[in-house]
């Protein structure tokens, strides 16, 4: 797990949803945070644009916070990252 | 033919450039006071905008519908959102979504829906070099987008449904309900609209059509003077409103207070020419709004005009009223209150028949402001001008003329 990713991660959903940075673990699943499939949309751009990587289309629908950053771990970074 | 199921107005709502509630604002329209400002627009690389407009500078979406919600919309869905919760508020309606409110809906219209979104997007394709636009683009622009988050937002199960018709889009919105009321598919809905359409590329659209008004700092404010003798076109406005419409015996068994009865609406259609009005089509617009609603012409005290200060379309809707109204046309009171709310394209039609209803329900109604110097073409009717008009108002209607030539009249009647 990358710990920048975690971050990120909660940042985003500080800002957006007001949601305790604390409470964002990689156990926590996503729908307790009240991240639907639009904020999601959202989570996946925001990943592609900071980190410069292309998330593929065909993922498997993360469930938890740690599914997520799973993914996004797991990509090469571009250059321009 | 008027119905057996009438139908009340229980709720009033708008975001408005003065940025204060809604008794504000029509004690300003009452004393003719303008919003108009020079709206100015830049950036490094676009011509600057500078022209008369109306923009709602104060308004807070964040302070209005939390921190979450105004992410996931456009600014008009935002404008209108927060119309529709005041006019919800407004008509002491329960803020919880506990009971099924299946046979209530929501009936709203917008010209240009989510313009800002897509011109966002267009510049981070064309301008900013990225590859591609936010992921939300598509549900911030659709059309529909701000009548969903009003349903959704007030729990609201039956149709859901948004009218595009130019400048007469939420008047169109506000006569489609009245048949549901009639057939019974509904008892509660909320109508209205919004637009949110001051982005470069529609502030030039209009522009290019030649009918924008012209001014500067000093002079914005007057600078839509509909019916006079130097008018010199329209000022865009952003804005929103919204009306709690509802079956008359449901308001009256929950004690509701009933501003005026919606009574009657009549749409017609010129089908002659894109921009150019025809008196003939807005004469039988206003004769079948009076009709609908079980009025006669006689009973006609007041008329919000569409009045745009346009040179052609002024005399001509002046003209079209003198058909209607005859040997009495002199002592039917009309004004334009574009000339200070300016024209907020889609969300026009709802402003102007709030206006109307308020006038109904104060007896008082507001002046065409900057109406110095009537134009001779636009004579012939009661023209309120200077100051507000306070005497028996019994019935009113609300007109609204939009390019395409599709024409709705709306119909009010007073209460007391």
């Amino acid at each position: 797990m990358k710990q920048d990713n975690l971050t990120l991660l909660s940042e985003f959903l500080h800002k957006r949803e007001n949601i305790d940075p604390a409470r964002v673990t990689p156990e926590t699943s996503l729908e307790e945070l009240k991240v639907d499939s639009l904020l999601l949309l959202e989570l996946l751009f925001e990943f592609e644009d900071k980190l410069g990587v292309a998330i593929p289309h065909d993922i498997p629908p993360p469930k938890t916070v740690g599914d997520l950053l799973g993914i996004v771990d797991g990509l090469k970074v571009g250059k321009d990252a | 033919m008027a119905s057996a199921r009438r139908v009340a107005v229980t709720g009033l709502g708008l975001v408005n450039p003065f940025g204060g509630d809604l008794a504000d604002f029509f004690g300003r329209m009452l004393r003719g006071e303008s919003a108009v400002r020079l709206f100015t627009r830049k950036d490094e690389v676009t011509r600057p905008l500078a022209v008369p407009a109306v923009r709602c500078a104060n308004f807070d979406a964040e302070a209005a519908l939390g921190r979450s919600l105004p992410y996931t919309m456009d600014r008009y869905s935002q404008l209108g959102t927060t119309a529709a919760l005041s006019a919800w508020r407004d008509a002491g309606l329960p803020a919880t979504k506990d009971a099924p409110r299946n046979d209530w809906g929501v009936s709203w219209g917008t010209a240009l829906g989510g313009t800002l979104t897509f011109e966002n997007g267009y510049f981070d394709l064309l301008r900013n070099g990225r590859e591609r636009v936010p992921p939300l683009s598509v549900v911030l622009g659709m059309s529909n987008a701000a009548a969903s988050h009003i349903s959704i937002q007030l729990g609201l199960g039956a149709s859901c449904a948004t009218y595009s018709v130019a400048c007469a889009s939420s008047a169109v919105a506000i006569g489609e309900a009245l048949s549901k009321f009639r057939s019974g598919e509904v008892t509660l809905m909320v109508v209205g609209g919004s637009e949110a359409p001051l982005s470069y590329g529609v502030v030039r659209a209009w522009e290019a059509m030649r009918i924008l008004a012209l001014g500067d700092e000093a002079s914005a404010a007057r600078a839509c003077r509909p019916f006079s003798s130097d008018r010199q076109g329209l000022v865009l406005g952003e804005g929103a409103g919204a009306m709690i419409l509802e079956d008359w015996d449901h308001a009256v068994r929950r004690g509701a207070r009933i501003y005026a009865e919606f009574a009657g609406c009549g749409s017609t259609s010129d089908h002659d020419h894109l921009v150019r009005p025809n008196a003939d089509g807005q004469m039988r617009a206003m004769r079948m709004a009076i009709q609908d609603g079980g009025l006669a012409p006689e009973d006609i005290d007041y008329i919000n005009a569409h009045g745009t200060a346009t040179r052609e379309g002024d005399p001509i809707e002046i003209a079209a009223i003198r058909g209607v109204f005859g040997s009495r046309s002199g002592a039917v009171a009309v004004s334009a209150t574009k000339s200070m709310h300016g024209h907020m394209l889609g969300a026009s039609g709802v402003i102007e028949a709030i206006i109307t209803v308020l006038s109904l329900a104060s007896q008082e109604a507001p002046p065409t402001a900057h109406l110095d110097d009537l134009d001779r073409e636009c004579t012939g009717v009661r023209h309120v001008t200077g100051g507000s008009l306070r005497g028996s108002l019994r019935a009113a209607l609300s007109n609204s003329f939009a390019f395409g030539g599709s024409n709705t009249v709306l119909a009010f009647r007073a209460v007391h």
